[in-house]
């Protein structure tokens, strides 16, 4: 099927998911906005979700801040 | 990694899951800055025929037509309009399609309009198809632009979320000698500040 197309969703797909932590995003699956959109019959016009959001808080960005703050932590230790 | 990643793997996951029961067929692609050399459109409506074709359950005859055309197109890569055709036969012949695409804003700025454009024709030969996209806010115009009605739900990362990130973070923590509970009780407590002041 790589005639098809060179991209390889299904092992991004694997790799984001064991990155997922349990709960993240459950919210939006109980919105009824996403309820609407993911079980009422509408026509065309009701066919597009669009859920908009900026990288805001990467892993990067809180592990580098887990890390800093387990050095000044222990900097101030007596130990 | 984007939280809008983790967002749309939690839809396409809870979409598979109950795909049988309520028999629908997935499709889900995730756009990244480091392959938009290879996310042209072609490419991603080539990767959604492929994964729908996967999902076998396919017609005897649209299988055939599938064989027919890769002969057809000998060594060459097929063409936007031949993959549209197929990918809109294909659709139709299933009960309900679902499309979700993450990150449409890390494709190159040029294919996002015939990426829409291209799911709208979708859209409009199978009414019924449901399309998921996420992008940072500045594409919702392009989305709008294609999709008048499109639903938009703005995402951030909610205290919650956070809160268990951090947690699991934590507990597959490398050096756990040099963590204690008043540590980890910080750590988790100066987080949350921290990034209800952004």
């Amino acid at each position: 099927m790589r005639w098809l197309s060179p991209l390889e969703p299904n092992n991004r797909h694997q790799g984001v998911r064991t990155e997922r932590f349990d709960g993240v995003g459950n919210w939006l699956l109980e919105m009824t906005e996403f309820r609407e959109w993911r079980y009422n019959e509408g026509g065309a016009d009701k066919a597009v979700l669009f859920c908009s959001g900026n990288p805001g808080v990467g892993k990067t960005y809180l592990r580098q801040m887990a890390g800093s703050l387990k050095k000044l932590n222990a900097a101030d230790s007596p130990y | 990694m984007l939280l809008t990643a983790r967002i749309s793997s939690l839809v396409i996951d809870s979409l598979c899951d109950r795909a049988q029961d309520d028999d629908i067929a997935v499709a889900g692609l995730y756009c990244d800055f480091l392959s938009q050399q290879d996310q042209t459109t072609t490419n991603i409506m080539g990767a959604l025929l492929k994964q729908l074709v996967n999902r076998g359950g396919i017609p005897d005859h649209l299988r055939e037509a599938f064989q027919k055309a890769k002969k057809e197109f000998g060594g060459r890569a097929p063409r936007l309009t031949d993959l549209m055709g197929m990918l809109k036969i294909l659709i139709a012949s299933l009960p309900r399609v679902f499309i979700c695409i993450d990150a449409l804003d890390e494709c190159l700025p040029k294919y996002v309009p015939e990426i829409l454009e291209s799911l709208r024709d979708i859209v409009q030969e199978s009414p019924r198809t449901r399309i998921f996209l996420t992008g940072r806010p500045h594409v919702r115009e392009d989305v709008q632009r294609y999709f008048s009605a499109a639903v938009v739900i703005p995402i951030s990362p909610n205290r919650g979320d956070i809160r268990n990130y951090v947690e699991m973070r934590l507990d597959r923590d490398s050096e756990p000698e040099a963590m204690s509970n008043d540590l980890r009780v910080d750590i988790v407590r100066v987080i949350l500040e921290k990034i209800s002041n952004v």
